[in-house]
């Protein structure tokens, strides 16, 4: 077995060797402090009967003289929601829809200092980070001009920070120098209970003069689990039973508590 | 301490839900109603989303109105057969109130039609029940003895009394046509149905006022009635538009179920007049509250599409 194995490493060893020299060769293009690393350490976020939100954190190593931004989205959808205006000049209600097109349901963004004290418009913009980027890369309809995208992007990013699944922070990511001579960053962030389950990605930029020099992303997957996830995916795939379950189940506890209250009731 | 609910993919402090219930649930079993007029706003504002709270406190009512139904029919204030015949009508309205709502959308400006009807027909059962049992409260104080009076037969009355099939209800102790209350109970429905409210408080004072039924039994008749459009809705909305927390429906039935008992034993206490003046004055205050929220500008502009 041992003599098999090592005939067949012979062929890897020297795939290996070739692509050792050709890396070697390059020494410039690819510093070996410039290797940005990311992990997060709680990726699977399941949710259970008791879930109440949860914490992640994300940590890795970067170059000492970058800047660090982390963006945590969930994939790009479709999202239609109601608009409020006013009618007759003086009453509140739902006046439409509106589409938004290319939005994240979660959109989290870190950064070590302010967006603006790191990148310029167009660099915010190519990887789309913060609100006015996102703002740039989302398809709003049906909107007479720019003016008024902006005015409903703002109300959207009022609406979706309000149940707390869009976020802006900048300062709370931790670093310090480790005995390597490598920034080591670690943010510690709390997940909100409102964010749906699904996939999430956290990409970790690092930033030196203006542009975003490296790149790495990480997961995070959100999933329900146990009664909660037997009890959600019976509501979608067998709609009836779920139906007369529940009705049974109000049926039975209103009778329930009714005989409770004859047996020690009043009269 | 903190529950997931499945279908509202969000997290609830238990206590929130099951004191929301009990509150409900006692008004249910003091005056028939669903209390969806006050439940469902209370949902939303503690996050769920609007489909899944009007849903979901659907299953609730059915739970309620159950255990409401049970204490009020233990002491024999449940007319089922005027239930019966209500329900009847009502199920037509419904059908027409669908159509109905599919029309405005057509039209557009639905929202507009729908909301100016709730405030309107909200405004008008207020204040009239308010005015009326406040004024018969006085005439009870003033002349004690001639409680019983004849009345006076008026034009409405001859013509009711007119109509074929007349039938006696021996709960309530009247007699009316058939067609009166399905001719009722539909228009109940079809209010109910455009206003996407259960119709407790408009079935309530057409009992009293209209069918001139005792107001205790109308009370468990409302119950008993609203028990079955909301074991019909809840259906419908977790089959089509998987809408129904279960979990949360569980949490607030808790509390209801209980309430409402407690509201039957209280109710029994109290004298009609002042059940309808009390009904009255939350029916005024829930008004108030549409009023400013359709005048006070709204904290966000942008919402969960797919409520009412």
């Amino acid at each position: 077995m041992t003599t098999n194995g090592a005939r067949n490493s012979k062929v890897p060893v020297v795939v290996l060797t070739a692509v050792l020299l050709l890396v070697l060769s390059f020494p410039l293009a690819t510093p070996a402090s410039a290797m940005l690393t990311a992990s997060a350490n709680h990726d699977h976020i399941t949710i259970g009967f008791f879930y109440n939100g949860s914490t992640i954190s994300i940590r890795g190593e970067s170059d000492p003289s970058e800047e660090l931004i982390i963006k945590i989205t969930a994939p790009e959808e479709h999202q239609v929601l109601k608009q409020k205006g006013k009618v007759g000049g003086m009453l509140w209600m739902n006046v439409g829809t509106l589409k938004f097109e290319r939005v994240p349901n979660f959109y989290a963004i870190h950064s070590t200092k302010k967006l603006e004290d790191l990148l310029s418009n167009e660099e915010l913009e190519k990887y789309t980070i913060g609100y006015s980027a996102l703002e740039k890369h989302v398809e709003v309809t049906p909107v007479a001009n720019e003016q008024e995208k902006s005015k409903w992007f703002g109300e959207f990013v009022k609406f979706k920070e309000d149940s707390r699944v869009y976020a802006l922070s900048s300062g709370k990511i931790e670093t310090k120098m480790n005995e390597a001579g490598r920034q080591e960053y670690s943010i510690q962030t709390d997940w909100p209970y409102q964010a749906a389950p699904g996939d999430y990605a956290a990409t970790v930029y690092a930033v030196k003069n203006g542009k975003v020099v490296e790149q790495t992303e990480t997961k995070v997957k959100v999933e329900q689990v146990g009664m909660v996830k037997a009890l959600a995916t019976m509501a979608h795939n067998n709609a009836a039973f779920y139906g007369i379950l529940s009705i049974g189940i109000a049926l039975g506890a209103g009778f329930g508590v009714g005989l409770v209250f004859r047996g020690g009731g009043s009269h | 301490m903190y529950l997931y609910l499945p279908v509202a993919l969000t997290s609830i402090n238990i206590l929130i839900p099951v004191g929301l219930g009990l509150a409900v649930g006692l008004l249910s079993g003091l005056f028939g109603v669903g209390g969806g007029f006050l439940m469902t706003p209370l949902l939303i504002m503690c996050g769920i989303p609007s489909t899944v709270a009007a849903a979901t406190d659907s299953n609730q009512i059915v739970a309620a109105s159950t255990s409401g139904t049970y204490a009020h029919w233990k002491v024999g204030n449940v007319d089922f057969k005027m239930g019966l015949y209500l329900l009847a009508g009502g199920f037509i309205g419904g059908i027409v109130g669908v159509q109905a709502i599919k029309l405005l959308h057509a039209m557009g400006n639905a929202d507009f039609v729908i909301k100016m009807t709730y405030v309107l027909m909200l405004g008008i059962v207020g204040v009239y029940m308010f005015i009326e049992s406040l004024q018969s409260m006085k005439k009870k104080k003033s002349e004690h003895v001639e409680e019983v009076k004849e009345e006076k037969e008026s034009t409405a009355g001859r013509f009711l009394k007119s109509l074929p099939l007349q039938t006696r209800f021996e709960k309530s102790g009247i007699t009316h046509s058939v067609f009166v209350p399905i001719v009722l109970g539909g228009f109940v429905g079809v209010l109910a149905a455009i206003m996407g409210v259960g119709g407790g408080f408009l079935m309530v004072p057409i009992m009293v006022y209209m069918l001139r039924m005792p107001m205790h039994v109308v009370v468990g008749t409302s119950l008993f009635q609203i028990l079955f459009t909301c074991i019909e809705v809840t259906f419908l909305q977790a089959y089509t538009n998987h809408t129904v927390d279960f979990v949360l429906a569980v949490l607030l039935l808790l509390g209801s179920t209980i309430g409402a008992q407690v509201g039957a034993v209280f109710g029994r206490k109290l004298k009609a007049d002042q059940l309808k003046i009390l009904l009255a004055g939350i029916v005024l205050a829930v008004t108030v509250k549409i009023v400013f929220e359709l005048t006070l500008t709204p904290s966000l502009l942008i919402s969960q599409a797919g409520g009412h």
